[in-house]
């Protein structure tokens, strides 16, 4: 049956309305936009799917794009290499922890050395694991895949940005690991926003103190930078959707500028964003740098405010550690 | 012995060029310094008999999309493939002296990014029998009528990702997927009964859903009959279990422990493993004659 015009318009408006969706319900219907533009791309999972979003969004309407491996991440990476190596696009989506750590030996060979076209979806990164807890939550996606040659990194901090970055992906052929959050998350961007991996960007403007944010983080860094504006602190806040490549430019046109920098990330602070920034800032223009995030240590099973405090990078940290940068600045 | 058999198959001249073959590989790991001679010689019938008289490919066109897909997932046998390709005409067979050396092309574990007519990068054990099962499933989705090889190592079969594959490829009925086992026995720290039991591989190849065949995987006859039957099966993958010698026509390695990887000098020299080989070629590209 054909449908009039005016309601398949007001289907896909209702299905285009990332703003109010869950982030993975955005992942689920980008991917179901995304083989219908292209039958190459196709949805893996390893018994996730429900946790994805992809099932039943992307398994009812496109049954012949999803396929799944069962509990067996190793072997669904390597599978997808396999499909890459014939021309398809497969986006392969489980949780961070078994995204990266698990199967990093599949992603290093099957994937990045053989330049295999394959999407890498680590879900519910770092503290966003909620009651699964400490076992599951992992905090050195980013360190992990920033290390491997041809493997771009990204982490998408709004549902426009990471439609965006889905329908980058489809188009680009390279090897790529993206963080998803499942949950909604404040919307930061439009329908407007184009994505490039080159560019950072910049959501606020300020003087005093550079705030270098990623992925989840960036939400809380902006709530951060307006506080600090009630006191007369103005910070630029830089977003990083791409850890790698990693816009060195825009770091240190930045640093330049404020002379003071904080980097904030849900992962452990060594090899992640705070490494690109530390190791990007020394090279070409040291400044003093604050790390937010995981300091070495594993999860709990807590909630993320728990965590927030107990490790020190929610939006009160962010505050104080811009404060006692800019007073040490004076 | 009669010269031909079926399909115009010259079995004198292929016992010559399995002999050719070993004597090449031999060289090319002399002349590299060290190098996997054990696993690789184990396969020189199987794999001349893929590429002569099983597989449909254009050495000239090695992408070419209809072609059958070849992943040799025990990718430290790279030097009997690189043999194979050479001669097959897949690139210059003077690049074949330069295994392992600075800037080669051919790298001990097989590379698709540099070397032509590799279908798939392996080395990392355990993780090609997965790769073969998403280009079986991609040909399926495609509708495509190529077959896709896998050579598994049984050492290799220790990974408990062939297992997985093994689960993934029966469940998504991956008929134009056959795999072969290359039964030598041998792993690197013993016999493949000392360090981890395999037995009874057959019967667990089928526990996974496979139509499981054993053959003798030195004798031409066998493969080829083998092969083609295990490829006519459908509904389900095939597995191939061909029972092999290690270090097979090269005396120093046959069939011993220790064969896996050899280094030179290790008490004997270039000329000697030359030698066990039992017969000598005088080859421009030969660079231990």
């Amino acid at each position: 049956m054909r449908l009039p015009l005016r309601f398949t318009l007001l289907q896909r408006s209702i299905t285009m309305d990332y703003k109010s969706m869950e982030m993975r319900m955005v992942y689920a219907h980008t991917l179901n936009e995304l083989i219908e533009a292209n039958p190459n791309v196709l949805c893996l999972e390893a018994d996730l799917s429900k946790a994805s979003g992809t099932n039943p969004v992307v398994c009812d309407k496109h049954p012949k794009n999803f396929i799944n491996a069962g509990v067996a991440e190793a072997n669904m990476i390597s599978i997808a290499a396999g499909l890459a190596n014939e021309g398809k696009i497969p986006f392969c989506a489980t949780f961070s922890c078994f995204a990266s750590r698990r199967v990093y030996d599949q992603a290093t060979i099957s994937v990045a050395y053989a330049n295999n076209n394959v999407k890498i979806v680590g879900t519910a990164p770092g503290i966003t694991q909620g009651p699964n807890g400490g076992t599951h939550m992992d905090f050195l996606d980013l360190a992990i895949m920033r290390a491997m040659p041809n493997m771009h990194v990204y982490s998408p901090c709004d549902p426009f940005e990471l439609h965006a970055m889905m329908k980058y992906m489809a188009a680009a052929v390279q090897p790529t690991y993206m963080q998803l959050v499942r949950s909604k998350v404040t919307a930061l961007f439009d329908e407007t926003y184009v994505f490039d991996p080159q560019k950072s960007v910049r959501l606020r403007q300020g003087g005093d103190v550079t705030i270098v944010a990623t992925g989840y983080m960036t939400q809380f860094a902006v709530k951060a930078a307006d506080e600090l504006l009630k006191e007369g602190i103005g910070a630029d806040i830089l977003h990083f959707p791409s850890v790698k490549p990693f816009d060195v430019d825009g770091l240190v046109a930045s640093a330049k500028k404020t002379g003071a920098v904080v980097s904030v990330e849900n992962q452990e602070i060594i090899g992640g964003l705070g490494g690109a920034v530390c190791e990007t800032l020394s090279e070409h223009h040291p400044v003093k740098v604050r790390r937010l995030g995981i300091p070495d240590k594993f999860g709990e099973v807590a909630t993320e405010n728990y965590l927030f405090d107990k490790h020190g990078f929610g939006v009160k940290h962010i505050v104080e550690a811009v404060r006692s940068l800019v007073r040490a600045k004076k | 012995m009669s010269a031909t058999a079926p399909g115009g198959f010259a079995r004198d001249e292929y016992d010559e060029l399995a002999k050719k073959f070993r004597f090449v590989i031999t060289d090319m790991i002399c002349g590299a310094g060290s190098g996997h001679i054990g696993g690789a010689l184990s396969l020189v019938e199987i794999l001349i008999t893929l590429y002569y008289r099983i597989m449909n490919v254009r050495p000239e066109e090695p992408r070419w999309a209809d072609r059958d897909r070849l992943v040799l997932s025990k990718g430290h046998a790279g030097p009997v493939l690189y043999v194979t390709l050479a001669e097959k005409g897949y690139f210059p067979k003077e690049w074949l002296p330069t295994l392992n050396l600075d800037g080669t092309r051919l790298p001990s574990h097989v590379d698709q990014v540099r070397t032509p007519g590799i279908d798939m990068t392996a080395g990392s054990l355990g993780q090609g029998l997965s790769c073969a099962c998403g280009l079986a499933l991609s040909g399926k989705l495609d509708g495509k009528g190529h077959r896709v090889f896998c050579i598994v190592g049984d050492g290799e079969s220790d990974e408990g990702q062939v297992w997985e594959a093994a689960m993934f490829a029966s469940h998504y009925k991956l008929d134009n997927l056959v795999a072969i086992c290359d039964y030598n026995k041998l792993q690197i720290d013993g016999t493949t009964h000392q360090v981890m039991g395999l037995e009874p591989l057959a019967d667990k190849w089928k526990a996974f859903g496979w139509e499981v065949f054993e053959t003798d995987g030195h004798d031409w006859d066998a493969l080829f009959t083998t092969i083609n039957g295990a490829v006519a099966v459908t509904g389900k993958p095939s597995m191939i279990i061909a029972h092999t010698i290690k270090g097979k026509g090269n005396r120093l390695v046959e069939g011993k422990v220790g064969s896996h990887n050899i280094k030179i000098p290790d008490g004997k020299t270039w000329e000697e493993y030359l030698e066990g080989c039992g017969c000598r070629y005088d080859l421009p590209y030969c660079r231990g004659v």
